[in-house]
């Protein structure tokens, strides 16, 4: 390796010092444009936009040069790579640490801005240098963090002959993509945060900014949607439990925004279309931005393993802390001092409408993040206040959460059966006959089954049930009104119906979907069954109604590992599974690789636990039902989100080319 | 419609005898290992309690030494007639509530039972308040016409006029 291109890396690290000054600048321009009673000069911000991603996206390229050329006089390259390390990983090692995932997220930070950018250049022109502002002082933020308390541009001086090791469980695809994923969610909630502000800062008024809000915050959130259901999948095939959620403070850090997100991209809808609940909906936006800058702090700041890890660097703690209360004092203090000018234009006109039912939605979706966010920082408090310790794990969420996502399955099928302003009672009743109907069929047959073990299942399922139902008999009653005006063939009708209104017919794509990840869960989570053996080859074993051969182990070499293949064959499909338990080179432990063969009703999952004795080794083998309902109801509510999303509103331009607020001068 | 039943049920039943035989042959041919029941029991206790060294995960789901250890310490108190509750209490007498997966419902645990109701509470009576109060506000003026509505209307009293 040259000289030059070992250092070449110093050219990224110049390029995000360089960044940090131009976010600077897009930060302060509208300041100064006021200030000075110069309006151009906030136009700067646009400029300043493009020039900090280009020289974040220089400094990420020159980071990913030196994992990819293995310059291992880079700290961060020598922690989390090595040679051996396989193309694909030693890229995506740029997020496999503390350091390199700050740096992604404020890159992602800056990609967002440039769009945002242009976006608005021709439809908020006006506002655009106020949200760039906005988005700016954030990168001020994660720069200074990045820059001088946790740099991934750290040299190693005399560089190492070669890296650590990656750590291996994030050798997989599914970790590579859940990252970058869960960061664009994270980071997506910040265009609807800095449209906040500055609707509060110009006394923007309400209709002209609610249906950007409303967009950009539904793309944040089927970013971070798929980011939880990737990460959960990793969990699920990698981490050899059987299992896809623990209720691990890492996952209820991505889970907290989520639900309020899912809060807000319900309640701005009665902004849209019923000109109310202005403030809470800022007031959302502010909670579900702050609980991602929570969410990344908690996993990044080790705050987690260990409240005194925060201890052990200081200033990266002190730091991370009063950038935290700074972000929430700012936003919630221009909340509360300009949060009135953003009025509420309409009345609710009775109890029984959509309204009305949103705002029951948002007490649901506001109790279930305040309990997991109690749950998640109440050990910790206590902790770090007394030094007592406590755990709170998947029990307790099971038996907090679960009221909770039951309500909300139920309030999922009547919402959109119910009319905006006001209900007919008796039309309403008839709605709901044939999905209540449904639900109690769904009930009765999953207790004459006997699959009552549990009360949560014969509830969820016939709740479910419901809900599909009336989301079904909904469409339907569309498509038959449709065809009795206009007289069309059913195909037609059908699609066409959808095609007319596609936003709201992708909302209960996104609602059927989460009926099919219902389903998944009761399934996998109340009916799995396992089994823990000690086989020797050629033992047969049963579980769940599935039985498996072991035919024995192999030895097996991989491009950074050595392995142990055991073989399975699955006596009544002919077909076999082959779990390995992995020894990465540089790694003490070593790693189990389960084995799932999977088909719509079960997935049988294998797991080789260790070796007891000659021949012999213990294994754990589960029979999870369901489990591929989950993975694809996350892939119905994605293509729901899209359809959602095709449906574009009418472009409308401002009129008034120049920052608001300020006189336009005469040139 | 009779000869295809004819057809059919022959057919049926040759398919049943066929999997009997292979699903007799199959399980005569190989030993068939059970669980052992001690092991069952061990893992139901260890699904409750956690893994002090590691992140949030049950002893029964970690492959750290100390799970190993305590795996094997559950194992040698079963086969010695302990119950259950006895196991439980062994360990939370040397690590503390700590290692309960779920907190207990009284002393430090008992903010995280009672919070979450009152919670819900809390919220819903706000949301009752609110939409009360909504309710009875006086209805706002209605919102100007644009001029599509103004046009609409000249069209309607245009066409009413002839």
């Amino acid at each position: 390796m040259t000289r030059l291109s070992q250092n070449f890396i110093e050219f990224g690290h110049f390029a995000s010092y360089l960044a940090l000054m131009v976010a600077l600048l897009q930060g302060l321009a509208p300041v100064g444009a006021r200030l000075l009673r110069i309006p151009r000069l906030a136009e700067v911000s646009l400029n300043a936009a493009v020039a900090v991603f280009v020289l974040t996206t220089i400094g990420a390229l020159s980071l990913i040069h030196a994992f990819v050329a293995g310059n291992f006089s880079v700290l961060y390259v020598a922690q989390n790579s090595n040679q051996a390390l396989p193309l694909f990983y030693k890229v995506a090692a740029l997020w496999g640490g503390h350091e390199g995932s700050l740096y992604l997220w404020v890159w992602i930070l800056t990609l967002y801005t440039v769009i945002v950018a242009w976006h608005g250049r021709s439809r908020y022109p006006a506002h655009l240098p106020v949200i760039l502002s906005v988005q700016g002082w954030l990168m001020v933020g994660f720069f200074g963090l990045i820059l001088f308390l946790s740099s991934p541009f750290e040299r190693l001086l005399p560089a190492a002959p070669d890296g650590q090791d990656l750590n291996p469980l994030l050798q997989d695809p599914g970790m590579v993509v859940h990252p970058p994923m869960l960061y664009l969610g994270y980071v997506g909630f910040s265009v609807p945060f800095a449209f906040a502000m500055t609707a509060l800062l110009t006394n923007w008024k309400s209709e002209l900014w609610v249906g950007f809000v409303r967009r950009w915050a539904l793309i944040a959130w089927g970013f971070l949607t798929a980011g939880i259901m990737i990460g959960g999948w990793w969990a699920y095939y990698e981490l050899g439990w059987g299992g896809y959620w623990g209720w691990d403070p890492v996952e209820n850090a991505s889970f907290m925004p989520w639900l309020i997100g899912t809060a807000l991209v319900h309640s701005i809808a009665v902004q849209d279309r019923r000109h109310m609940l202005h403030a809470w909906n800022i007031f959302l936006v502010i909670s579900t931005f702050s609980l991602s800058l929570l969410g990344t702090f908690l996993v990044r700041s080790g705050v987690l393993s260990s409240v005194h890890a925060f201890a052990v660097d200081p200033g990266r703690g002190a730091y991370i802390l009063s950038f935290m209360v700074i972000v929430l004092s700012v936003s919630f203090g221009i909340f509360l001092a300009k949060g009135r000018y953003q009025e509420a234009r309409e009345s609710i006109t009775s109890f029984v409408s959509r309204e009305s039912l949103f705002v029951w939605n948002n007490v649901i979706f506001t109790a279930a993040c305040i309990c997991v966010m109690l749950g998640t920082l109440y050990p910790l408090a206590l902790d770090a206040l007394y030094g007592d310790k406590i755990t709170v794990g998947a029990p307790y969420f099971n038996v907090v959460m679960v009221p909770l996502f039951l309500m909300i399955l139920l309030l999922m099928g009547v919402g959109p059966l119910v009319p905006w302003r006001k209900a007919n009672p008796e039309r309403l009743k008839r709605r709901l006959l044939i999905p209540g109907i449904v639900g109690a069929t769904a009930v009765a047959f999953m207790w004459l089954l006997g699959w009552h073990a549990h009360w949560t299942a014969p509830a969820a399922v016939g709740f479910a049930a419901f809900t599909a139902a009336a989301l079904l008999t909904d469409y339907w009653r569309a498509v038959t009104q449709r065809r009795a005006q206009l007289n069309e063939p059913i195909a037609r009708a059908l699609w066409k119906t959808v095609a007319g209104n596609r936003r709201h017919y992708g909302g209960m794509v996104v609602h059927f979907g989460i009926v099919v990840i219902a389903l998944g869960l009761v399934g996998s989570g109340l009916f799995r069954s396992e089994i823990a053996v000690t086989l020797a080859p050629g033992d047969v074993v049963e579980v769940g109604g599935e039985r498996l051969r072991f035919e024995g182990v192999r030895e097996l070499r991989g491009p950074n590992y050595t392995a142990v293949q055991g073989r399975f064959t699955m006596i009544d499909y002919g077909r076999s599974v082959a779990p390995e338990r992995r020894r990465y080179l540089r790694q003490e432990a070593p790693m189990t690789e389960s084995a799932i063969d999977a088909t719509w009703l079960r997935d049988v999952y294998v797991v080789l636990a260790e070796a007891a004795g000659a021949e012999k080794w213990a294994v754990q083998v589960y029979v999870n039902p369901l489990v591929r309902f989950i993975w694809s109801g996350g892939a119905i509510i994605l293509s729901g989100l899209l359809l959602a999303l095709s449906q574009r509103r009418p472009r409308q331009r401002e009129a008034r080319p120049i920052l608001a607020g300020t006189a336009p001068v005469k040139s | 419609m009779n000869r295809s039943v004819s057809h059919f049920y022959p057919r049926l039943s040759a398919f049943i005898c066929g999997f009997a035989v292979l699903f007799l042959f199959a399980s005569a041919i190989a030993d068939q290992v059970a669980e052992d029941p001690l092991e069952r029991q061990m893992l139901d206790i260890a699904k409750d309690l956690r893994c002090a060294v590691c992140q949030n995960q049950p002893i029964s789901e970690s492959n750290a030494d100390l799970a190993r250890d305590m795996r094997e310490v559950i194992r040698e108190q079963l086969k010695a007639g302990k119950s259950r509750a006895e196991i439980v209490r062994y360990f939370v007498d040397r690590y503390g509530n700590y290692v309960l997966m779920k907190p207990p419902y009284e002393g430090t645990g008992a903010p995280l039972w009672a919070l979450p109701l009152a919670i819900f509470l809390v919220l819903a009576a706000s949301a009752w308040v609110f939409l009360k109060r909504r309710l009875r506000a006086p209805m706002p003026p209605p919102p100007e016409l644009t001029e599509q509505d103004r046009a609409r209307v000249r069209e309607a009293r245009r066409q009413e006029a002839e």
